[in-house]
């Protein structure tokens, strides 16, 4: 028998049942998209979490607070808790930068203040960030500079503000060296930066910077900072580096069991590695669910199959008492059930293409920092899935069929 | 004339569980090359079974069978598809066409599961559909033709693979007898340059003696095994009485 016949007999059969086939193909097409749309927006919504790591320099060492220790929790617990951490201080920071693989450092703290521009009022969060964030981190400037350590050390009451603040307070006209007020306070621009997008938990676009101690000083009238951002000048040392940050804090904040430290230093490596880490497993997750819809569309093909070979349980008799070996009746049915997970899988893949770049634009629309990546072994492992479900399914109503005594199956007509 | 068929104390029966179910008790005949035999006999005598094993659709429990020289029980389950393709040709009381696809299509099916090419297949087909005087139907769906034609597509089927034997299993059962007639006639015509040899099952004595030879059969045993002394020969101005 020739495989173009078989190819033929199949779809010919397929075409008879135009609704059947058309329902088969789209419950297994759905199957099929599902992976494909989360696997793409697996990959999206990592690029959104790790954008955010972008903008700081891989070279950077994080400290920040933690609630000491019952268990091994960071700062997520201080700040669920509500437990202010205040050991922090600026003079710690002092301490970090002699360290001698850390070139520079800042610190930083956060509040919510009201910024008022002419007749403007909005509620924005503040980040008190030190004068060498620009030096330590990637900060992208637009238009005019980051403030500098003079303005820091003066107290200066001077602003960086995000994208977002700038056009809505600002429009299109310039905002550098205007005046704004900040809880009634007088701030002068000095410079916007880029849009970055927005990233978990923040419209980074929608955030003002002015220098810690300024925030401290003038507005909090504290002296303790929720992080600081170190700069490791050899990263082959970081480790050691890491190491020497810990011991200090820990004299400097009369602590002798490193599980009671009130902070936690991070490398970025680390940062990564943890997001990478949650968003692998939350998509990983989603796969694996998204499979059972998968294996619902197969038992849906070996269903149908079944149907199938009943109905045609005449047919089979007749081609097998007309010289069809099994092999024959095997392939005729193993082909049919080929095409209609090769059909779901073309159908699905597209289908999964188009939805994930419907979420793109959407996304991207909401100012999320989105990537639309649909990545080839995604098509492959879904297509390869499809294939699988097909001959796995659909072989043993085709073993059945092939199996038919023609006497018997004959007389059923 | 060489031998087509040799059958030596033929016994079959089938086991249902505990239950066992004794058809043929053992069949002794042969028949020749070119040879029109019918085998005969009430329902229930065992007739369609021996068919069956015959067509290579059923195999033996006890006994031997030999087509052409060869033992039929030491065939593989292919081997059995290939004879079933090569040899023989199948003509069914219900006439078995498969009403979706054409006639045409219904002729042809036997040669799908040959060697032979999609342009020959389509060539041989008409011819034989032209032969049978049906060459004008070659689009229809058999739903659309009378039993008479249908038969007579059906033994174009039963003929595109040149086989040595064909069976017809009670081919006039479901026709009247002007349609029955011209089934006969087709068959003793077939059967006149003694190329394919013809195993008609039929329990009508009237139609049974349109063969040379018959065999009648009675509760799975040969009854009696003679020559046909008056037989019929179909032609137009004669009826099939029914």
């Amino acid at each position: 028998m020739f495989f173009k016949d078989i190819l033929q007999i199949s779809s010919t059969a397929l075409l008879r049942q135009k609704m059947r086939t058309i329902l088969t193909i789209i419950s297994l097409s759905i199957g099929i998209a599902s992976v494909v749309i989360i696997i793409s927006a697996g990959k999206g919504l990592e690029s959104m979490v790790l954008g955010e790591l972008d903008m700081y320099n891989p070279n950077t060492l994080n400290i920040e607070v933690r609630v000491p220790s019952k268990g091994g929790a960071g700062s997520a617990t201080s700040m669920a808790t509500g437990v202010t951490i205040t050991t922090l201080k600026n003079s710690d920071m002092d301490e970090i930068v002699k360290i001698p693989n850390i070139s520079l450092a800042y610190n930083y703290i956060t509040s919510q203040q009201v910024i008022k521009y002419q007749e403007q009022n909005k509620t924005v969060t503040v980040f008190g960030y030190g004068a060498n964030a620009d030096k330590v981190d990637n900060v992208k400037v637009s238009a005019g500079r980051f403030y500098t350590a003079e303005e820091e050390n003066s107290l200066a009451q001077v602003v960086f503000i995000g994208a977002k603040i700038k056009a809505e307070l600002f429009g299109d006209s310039d905002a550098v060296g205007k005046t704004v007020f900040i809880k009634g306070k007088a701030f002068r621009v000095v410079g916007v930066q880029e849009k970055v997008g927005a990233s978990v938990g923040f419209d980074m676009d929608s955030i003002i910077y002015i220098p810690t101690k300024t925030l401290q000083k003038r507005f909090l009238g504290t002296d303790y900072a929720i992080g600081i951002n170190a700069h490791v000048i050899d990263m082959s040392k970081l480790e050691t580096t890491k190491e020497d940050v810990g011991m200090l804090l820990r004299d400097r904040h009369d602590i002798t069991d490193s599980s009671k430290d009130d902070f936690k230093v991070t490398t970025m490596d680390e940062i990564r590695g943890t997001l990478e880490t949650v968003v692998g497993g939350i998509t990983l997750l989603l796969i694996a669910l998204v499979c059972i819809s998968l294996i619902v569309g197969g038992v849906g093909i070996t269903n149908i199959m079944y149907v199938t070979v009943t109905e045609r349980t005449f047919e089979i008799g007749l081609r097998k008492s007309l010289g069809a070996k099994s092999k024959d009746i095997l392939w005729q049915f193993l082909v049919e059930a080929i095409i209609l997970t090769s059909a779901g899988g073309v159908v699905g893949v597209i289908l999964g293409i188009l939805v994930s770049y419907g979420i793109f634009l959407g996304a991207i629309n909401f100012g999320l920092k989105w990537v639309f990546i649909v990545p080839l072994y995604s098509v492959f492992l879904s297509i390869g899935f499809s294939a699988a479900v097909g001959l796995f399914f659909g072989i043993y109503p085709a073993k059945r069929a092939a199996a038919l005594n023609p006497i018997e199956a004959i007389r059923k007509e | 004339m060489s031998k087509l068929i040799e059958v030596k104390d033929l016994k079959k029966q089938y086991e249902n569980g505990e239950v066992v179910t004794k058809i043929l008790h053992g069949l002794t005949f042969d028949i020749e090359k070119g040879e029109f035999v019918s085998i005969m006999g009430p329902s229930g005598s065992g007739k369609s079974t021996l068919m069956h094993i015959l067509g290579f659709l059923d195999t033996l429990s006890e006994g031997t069978f030999f087509f052409e020289g060869r033992d039929v029980s030491k065939l593989s389950d292919d081997e059995l598809a290939d004879m079933r393709s090569n040899k023989i040709g199948f003509v069914f009381q219900a006439f078995n066409l498969l009403n979706r696809s054409t006639t045409l299509e219904n002729v042809m099916l036997p040669l799908l599961y040959t060697k032979i090419s999609k342009k020959d297949r389509i060539k041989k087909a008409t011819d034989l559909l032209n032969q049978v005087g049906l060459g004008h139907r070659l689009d229809y769906s058999p739903s659309k033709l009378s039993g008479g034609e249908k038969q007579r597509v059906a033994i174009a089927r039963a003929l595109v693979n040149d086989p040595e034997v064909i069976f017809a299993d009670e081919p006039t059962g479901n026709l009247d007898s002007k349609s029955g007639l011209q089934v006969m006639k087709l068959l003793q015509d077939l059967n006149r340059e003694k190329v394919h040899s013809i195993i008609l099952v039929t329990h009508e004595k009237y139609t049974a003696e349109h063969a040379e030879r018959i065999i009648t059969l009675k509760d799975g045993l040969i009854e009696s095994d003679r020559a046909v002394t008056k037989r019929q020969i179909a032609d137009e101005n004669n009826t099939l009485i029914k």
